[in-house]
């Protein structure tokens, strides 16, 4: 029997999870726009815009602590951070563009190195989901292969229907357990009919052709130019559901101080700065290829996925008005017509 | 991205009719000054993808000079790409560049401090009923609710001292002084209230440095902030790191800032960054009787030492 929950109910679970303890997350007013933060109550939660951050920072916060260290008399003591205290989590809200985002960056938290403070909030985090009922200009989900309805990464999806309140599905164990859990909260929804979902604003591109034609055109012309305008900032890269690299910097005092992670941003004039002197990717061109490259091809050859779920969040927030999506459905053409 | 503009009287449309005017002259300039050599580049903007959008654009090509455009979306302050921070955009030549009467004070700022040459520059001034604030919706026409809030305080709708102005302006309306009104609201605050005010602005912070990287005054080729070896300025996006940046960004420009508050347009984070730069510009103003940006001078008040200077400060 499909399920349903009521506006009312869904505020009720959030009550009832903070009540037993559970860290919920969910898109929270912060002045004009809304971030993903710890909700007190069912009545934080505010559902009607894309929240200006992603959702990666539940997994991957803009700045943790990895270590800390101490010198006494002489002996230094180094301290882990033990994940083991990181809360269970449920993540409330997220739309299909930053559902499917976790599960993309598994691959790579897991790959050479298994990076525990991410994968241990991933085991810990159930992920509520939501389909989209509307789309602005610079959404392009269904570009790059996700749409509206998307179930990918939540455990339990939301859609809204007719007169208030979303059917419920639960595509994985978690979200069935979650259910389960608070089944009196969940009702009979045979007799509901869905809103009509967002309607994709840009074409649905081949992210096979996109690739075969990077991999063949690194020094195509077509990057000479391809962002002369970039200002050279992280807004992109810290915005991104999925761009995933960050610095390790040591802070703090000759005698004590902590080791932490923080998000960085291909970008940055310094980011591939050797200690030589020497960058290879010298100007900001190169550095918007490797943009491009990474998240369309070499994400793509190590992991099978693609790195975008096309959230837009980028284009909106972009300073000089770089719009990737205008940048892949070029690259979309030259490889039609290659 | 600050949408912290308010709504606060009916908005109603504002005259854009000079925007077309505008769009064709700049056309026509630059068509005939890249034609006949006078600059190799003009730096002006174009229609982005998204209708209603527009964004930077340098422009070489004389058959293509004719998609620059200029219209309320036109928001960036196009001085940065004169400096020496995008010193591989336009490498060799004579520039041209579109200014509103906001980024002129940049331009003159940025003689002074001799950044850029008078004669290397051939400046298409545009007249400006205003642009856009955060918040305004892609597809909506300029309106007294949706203008930016720096726009809304503005006195320079024509330019001066430019090679070409273009377009002509019809009366502005008189617009409630959001900025202005924000700035007393804080100035009567108690300095704890104002750190609290601060602190949770910056609490948001995530280090993105968009706000350096699109100010024209945020040349430096090595910033502070960027040092690790050893380390001025925390560099994780923390309380105390992203206090000290916002500190050190706002004592670098006093003085030097030009107003056109580019840092508050980017940030992601809403942080409105320019209520600081107005802050300092007023110190400024009530020292030493000194603005920066209305004409090109080489010392300011902060860069210049004088043996009979007051020093009673020193103890």
């Amino acid at each position: 029997m499909p399920k349903m929950i009521t506006e009312q109910n869904l505020r009720i679970l959030i009550d009832t999870l903070v009540k037993e303890g559970a860290r919920v997350v969910g898109p929270k007013q912060a002045g004009a726009m809304t971030l993903y933060e710890p909700l007190t109550t069912g009545d934080d939660l505010v559902l009607d815009q894309l929240p200006r951050r992603s959702v990666k920072e539940t997994f991957f916060p803009v700045c943790e602590t990895i270590l800390s260290f101490e010198k006494k008399e002489g002996k230094t003591t180094v301290q882990d951070v033990d994940v083991c205290a990181i809360p269970e989590t449920v993540l409330i809200g997220a739309r299909p563009c930053d559902a499917a985002a976790p599960g993309i960056l598994d691959a790579v938290f897991s790959w050479d190195y298994k990076d525990e403070f991410f994968l241990e909030r991933r085991r810990k985090t159930t992920i509520i989901g939501l389909a989209c009922t509307k789309a602005d200009d610079a959404c392009f989900c269904t570009a790059v292969g996700l749409s509206p309805a998307e179930m990918k990464g939540s455990d339990l999806f939301l859609t809204p229907l007719e007169g208030g309140g979303y059917a419920c599905e639960a595509p994985t164990e978690k979200g069935e357990r979650l259910m389960a859990c608070h089944s009196q909260l969940f009702g009979d929804a045979s007799n509901a009919k869905p809103l009509p979902l967002a309607e994709p604003v840009v074409e649905k591109l081949d992210l096979k052709k996109i690739k075969a034609w990077l991999d063949g055109n690194f020094e195509s012309p077509l990057w000479n130019g391809i962002a002369d305008r970039c200002a050279g900032c992280g807004a992109c890269a810290f915005l991104c559901p999925v761009c995933h690299c960050f610095d390790i910097n040591d802070e703090g005092t000759a005698d004590k101080g902590e080791r932490r992670k923080h998000w960085d941003a291909c970008g940055f004039g310094k980011f591939t700065n050797h200690a030589s002197g020497h960058n290879p990717r010298d100007i900001q061109n190169k550095r918007y290829r490797n943009r491009i490259m990474h998240k369309f091809t070499y994400y793509d050859d190590k992991f099978g996925q693609t790195l975008c779920t096309g959230c837009g969040r980028c284009i909106r927030n972009c300073p000089v008005g770089i719009d990737i999506y205008a940048v892949i459905e070029e690259i979309h053409q030259k490889g039609t017509g290659d | 991205m600050n949408s912290t503009a308010q709504k606060l009287e009916t908005a109603t449309p504002i005259d854009t009719s000079c925007y077309a005017d505008v769009t064709e002259a700049i056309g026509k300039e630059a068509v005939r000054i890249l034609s006949d050599g006078t600059v190799t580049a003009v730096v002006g903007y174009k229609a982005g993808r998204r209708a209603g959008t527009a964004m930077p654009a340098i422009v070489t090509d004389p058959a293509k000079a004719t998609e620059l455009i200029f219209s309320p979306a036109c928001v960036n302050n196009l001085a940065l790409y004169l400096t020496k921070a995008k010193k591989d955009v336009v490498k060799k030549g004579r520039v041209a560049i579109v200014a509103k009467g906001c980024d002129m004070r940049a331009l003159a700022g940025l003689m002074g401090e001799s950044q850029i040459k008078r004669e290397d520059v051939f400046i298409i001034g545009v007249v400006c009923a205003g642009v856009k604030g955060s918040g305004a919706g892609n597809g909506e026409p300029l309106t007294t609710g949706n203008i930016a809030r720096k726009c809304r305080e503005c006195t320079v709708h024509t330019p001066e001292g430019a090679g070409l102005i273009a377009g002509t302006l019809p009366s502005p309306p008189q617009l409630t002084p959001v900025e202005a009104e924000e700035m007393a609201r804080l100035g009567a605050m108690t300095p704890a209230e104002r750190w609290a005010f601060w602190k949770e602005h910056f609490s948001r912070c995530v280090r993105c440095m968009a706000c350096r990287q699109v100010c024209p005054f945020c040349y430096c080729e090595q910033c502070l902030c960027d040092k690790n070896r050893p380390q001025a300025v925390e560099s994780t996006p923390r309380p105390a790191g992203n206090m000290a940046w916002h500190i050190v960004r706002a004592m670098h420009l006093a003085g030097r800032c030009a107003g056109c508050a580019e840092c508050e347009r980017v940030c992601p984070m809403d942080i409105p960054l320019n209520l600081l730069n107005r802050k300092m510009a007023m110190e400024m103003k009530e020292l030493y009787a000194f603005e920066a940006g209305l004409a090109p001078q080489e010392k300011g008040p902060l860069t210049e030492y004088k043996d009979n200077d007051d020093q009673s400060f020193i103890k």
